[in-house]
């Protein structure tokens, strides 16, 4: 079978422009939250600042830096360029103003957030419609598809239910069902969006990385099948409210997320590649988090506190496997970036850098290191209410996401 | 070019080809075991069958421009053409000893 050119990279300044909004919304997000500790730790998660900064780390940073690593991976990941890229510099522009005017507004004053969160809204729908679009030209959908194409669905509940929160706390508009809608939110958002995200992509990215060669995938729908059904179940158990739903609910989610971890060593068992780069490594101790994580929420839910456990465990979810995730691979994404446009033209005419000489590997330790220690100490200060450890912990995280970002943007002058 | 002067130069093409590196791996093409076949199609011309570790490489366009550029430095290449296969799949049992040291096997 011969191949012919896929001509599907992207414009570089598309993810570029996203990554660059991530790193600002990063950093400002860690601050406000260094700056809010005492509400912080006292478990005071629904105030105005945290709100903000929540939301701004979580929309503007994880979710921004996730679309601008979709526009860069799915060309590569299922073999079809992007649909319409200026319709993707639109979206940005969209999603950003929307974003910076909803935490301003969740800071200032909340009850006012229903228009910029209508803008965002719009941002990702349009995202939603891009990555539709360009999803549906591809040839031979696979496993893959699966997983992206309901992470996609995830984000897209995820946002209508955020919006009727907004909307429900300015109108009074079915506040019966707030805590249905509250909780639904941060599950689909969560371990919808992210994880069945991150699962997808790391399909693609663990073979890469590490160089795997004959394994199979026969696993991932089991994978697919024991998450989403996870999913499911706990999204019934806050409508149906059955106990019995939610613990089946995690147990189910536990037995997908190992089902995923036995399934990338079984692929990394397979591989050519000897010695793992570090980024990559960090990316893979995630997926470990990840695992603790899901362990420590059923059981938290078979004992019956998973209500007072609830806020750290989801503080570790998002930071120790999600954020880890994405920055362990956001380590390996951004050198090759800017590799492609600074020399993939040049490739076989002079020496060209290898992508792991495009970034500083020797600041990935102690960066990562510093995520490690401080997120498990922000959890622990919040389950323990200690304002000394919350502190430390929160300074170490901070630190990290400056020297994080000082690591992203010097690439650009490689 | 009678048959001892082609295969001098198939060679010399192959060889030249290891300036070609796999940016992630950092192993040239060659090593790496990419490259399936080279022939010379008319006299300044050749025809060069290569594949990807993976049929989603990200490196895609940039490897099979970067062997194209390559073999046209030569000045006893005017024009070169290359064919991207899947089949046969690349392995690690393609890879020269070379290849298979740089990546620590």
């Amino acid at each position: 079978m011969i191949v012919k050119n896929t001509g599907s990279e992207t414009n570089i300044k598309l993810p570029f422009s996203f990554i660059f909004f991530s790193i600002l919304a990063l950093l400002i997000s860690q601050f406000l939250i260094l700056f809010n500790g005492d509400a912080f730790i006292n478990g005071h998660f629904r105030i105005p600042a945290i709100w903000s900064a929540a939301h701004l780390f979580i929309l503007g940073w994880a979710l921004m830096i996730a679309m601008g690593a979709m526009y860069q991976l799915v060309p590569v990941a299922f073999l079809t360029p992007i649909w319409n890229e200026k319709f993707g510099f639109i979206q940005f522009a969209v999603t950003a103003v929307g974003v910076v005017s909803f935490a301003i507004a969740l800071y200032i004053i909340p009850s006012k957030a229903l228009i910029p969160g209508i803008i965002m809204l719009i941002g990702i729908i349009m995202f939603l419609i891009q990555m539709g679009m360009t999803l549906r030209k591809q040839a031979k959908p696979n496993i893959l598809t699966l997983f992206v194409g309901s992470a996609l669905v995830c984000l897209f509940l995820t946002i209508i239910m955020g919006i009727s929160l907004v909307f429900s706390m300015k109108t009074g508009f079915a506040s019966n069902y707030y805590s249905i809608l509250f909780h639904s939110h941060l599950l689909l958002g969560i371990s919808g969006w992210f994880t069945l995200l991150i699962f997808g992509f790391s399909y693609k990215m663990a073979p890469m990385f590490s160089l795997s060669h004959g394994y199979e995938m026969k696993q991932a729908k089991y994978v697919y099948g024991f998450y989403s059904t996870g999913l499911l179940f706990v999204l019934l158990s806050f409508v149906l409210d059955f106990s019995w739903l939610f613990k089946c609910g995690f147990f189910l989610l536990l037995v997908g997320f190992s089902s995923f971890m036995w399934h990338i060593y079984l692929i990394l068992k397979k591989r050519v590649k000897k010695k793992l780069d570090l980024p990559f490594r960090f990316a893979l101790l995630a997926i470990i988090f990840g695992e603790m994580i899901h362990l420590l929420a059923f059981i938290a839910c078979i004992s019956n506190q998973f209500a007072s456990l609830a806020a750290p465990l989801i503080v570790a979810y998002i930071m120790l496997w999600i954020a880890y995730s994405i920055i362990g691979y956001l380590y390996k994404i951004v050198p090759f970036l800017w590799w492609t446009h600074k020399y993939s033209h040049v490739i076989g005419k002079k020496d060209v850098p290898a992508l792991k000489d495009m970034i500083n590997e020797k600041l990935a330790l102690p960066i990562f290191l510093s995520f490690i220690f401080g997120i498990l100490l922000v959890s622990i200060s919040i389950a323990l209410n200690g304002q000394m450890l919350f502190y430390i912990g929160q300074l170490l995280v901070t630190a990290a996401s400056i020297v994080f970002g000082i690591a992203i943007l010097a690439v650009i002058k490689k | 070019m009678n048959l001892q002067e082609q295969i001098a130069l198939v060679d010399k093409i192959r060889e030249h080809l290891k300036k070609v590196m796999d940016p992630e791996l950092n192993i040239n093409v060659v090593d790496l075991g990419l490259i399936y076949d080279i022939s010379l199609v008319e006299e300044n011309a050749v025809e060069i069958v290569m594949t990807l570790t993976t049929p989603g490489c990200p490196l895609h366009d940039s490897i099979i421009g970067g062997v194209k550029h390559c073999v046209l430095e030569l000045e006893e290449i005017d024009h070169a053409e290359i064919q991207l296969v899947w089949e046969p799949a690349w392995s690690p049992e393609k890879m020269t000893e070379a290849g298979l040291k740089a990546i620590g096997r």
